[in-house]
């Protein structure tokens, strides 16, 4: 394992889907490598940071019921053209 | 005995708006409509285009909905149509451009400062969240749609690469990419913000 791999594989690291053999060759890597260990380090905390970012937002209630009036009548409207299956 | 509608799976209750029950696409608007939103305010960063296109997404549902014809792809076809929706609004708003290309950025960015160590309020700063917002705002499309959906969003690589249209490893690399990107440029961010130094001594 060299550093340039070691970077490649961070993504599948992160989301566990390496054989445990490549697993073990990273750990064994990152051990020696400090600058690798650093990078995994700050590359975890990118997409945590991502996550983080902009906390989701809900949508007003007055829109989704406007949304589900438009919707309703759209969907009555369509009920003589039934959507075939 | 009939379930109760939000005990029901998407496929069922897409298999039931077909036949015309006006009730399961109310449970449907009631689970997707802050997704829908988030994802085409998070792609746009406009919330009154965000409520537009989740009107619009949910009026393509009704009109097309027939064409959808393995019910358990629901979720999927959802994101592609806001997806699509997103990207029309900002090609007519010209705020829609592959400023770089994918293949030409490395994919072995090192990181150029270790920020790692930095307290958690630094790091979780309103400014840093800007900083970052401003960084994934500014990767090429390509890029950015990707890390979107899979770090703001929380979507699954195949979800993504299906509602893009794309392979999945071609998502995983855009994704990578992307990611190094933004790390190097929140290096750049804390490493002139918490030392002296102008970046040219390692």
């Amino acid at each position: 394992m060299n550093c340039k791999i070691c970077s490649t594989l961070f993504q599948e690291f992160l989301e566990k889907s390496l054989c445990e053999e490549l697993i073990a060759e990273m750990d064994d890597h990152m051990q020696a490598c400090r600058k690798c260990r650093t990078s995994l380090r700050t590359y975890k905390l990118t997409i945590m940071l991502s996550q983080q970012a902009d906390p989701p937002c809900c949508v007003r209630p007055e829109t989704v019921d406007r949304l589900k009036k438009i919707l309703l009548q759209r969907f009555f409207a369509k009920e003589d053209v039934k959507i075939k299956v | 005995m009939v379930k109760k509608r939000d005990k029901q799976s998407d496929a069922d209750l897409v298999r039931e708006i077909k036949r015309g029950d006006a009730r399961a696409m109310e449970e449907i608007v009631k689970r997707y409509s802050n997704k829908v939103y988030n994802l085409a305010y998070h792609l746009t960063r406009d919330s009154a285009a965000a409520e537009e296109i989740m009107q619009d997404v949910f009026l393509t549902v009704i009109s097309k909905i027939g064409t959808l014809t393995n019910e358990e792809y629901f979720s999927t076809w959802l994101y592609r149509v806001t997806t699509n929706a997103a990207y029309g609004f900002l090609r007519k708003e010209k705020k829609f451009s592959e400023q770089t290309p994918v293949e030409n950025i490395d994919q072995e960015v090192q990181p150029s400062y270790d920020w790692s160590d930095l307290p958690d309020d630094v790091l979780l700063s309103e400014e840093s969240k800007e900083v970052l917002r401003k960084s994934i705002d500014a990767l090429p499309e390509a890029m950015r749609t990707v890390v979107i959906m899979k770090d703001m969003e929380g979507l699954k690589n195949e979800e993504i690469a299906e509602a893009l249209g794309m392979s999945v490893p071609a998502v995983k690399s855009r994704l990578h990419r992307g990611r190094l990107i933004l790390r190097d440029l929140l290096a750049g961010y804390f490493r002139k913000k918490y030392t002296n130094h102008s970046g040219d001594d390692e």
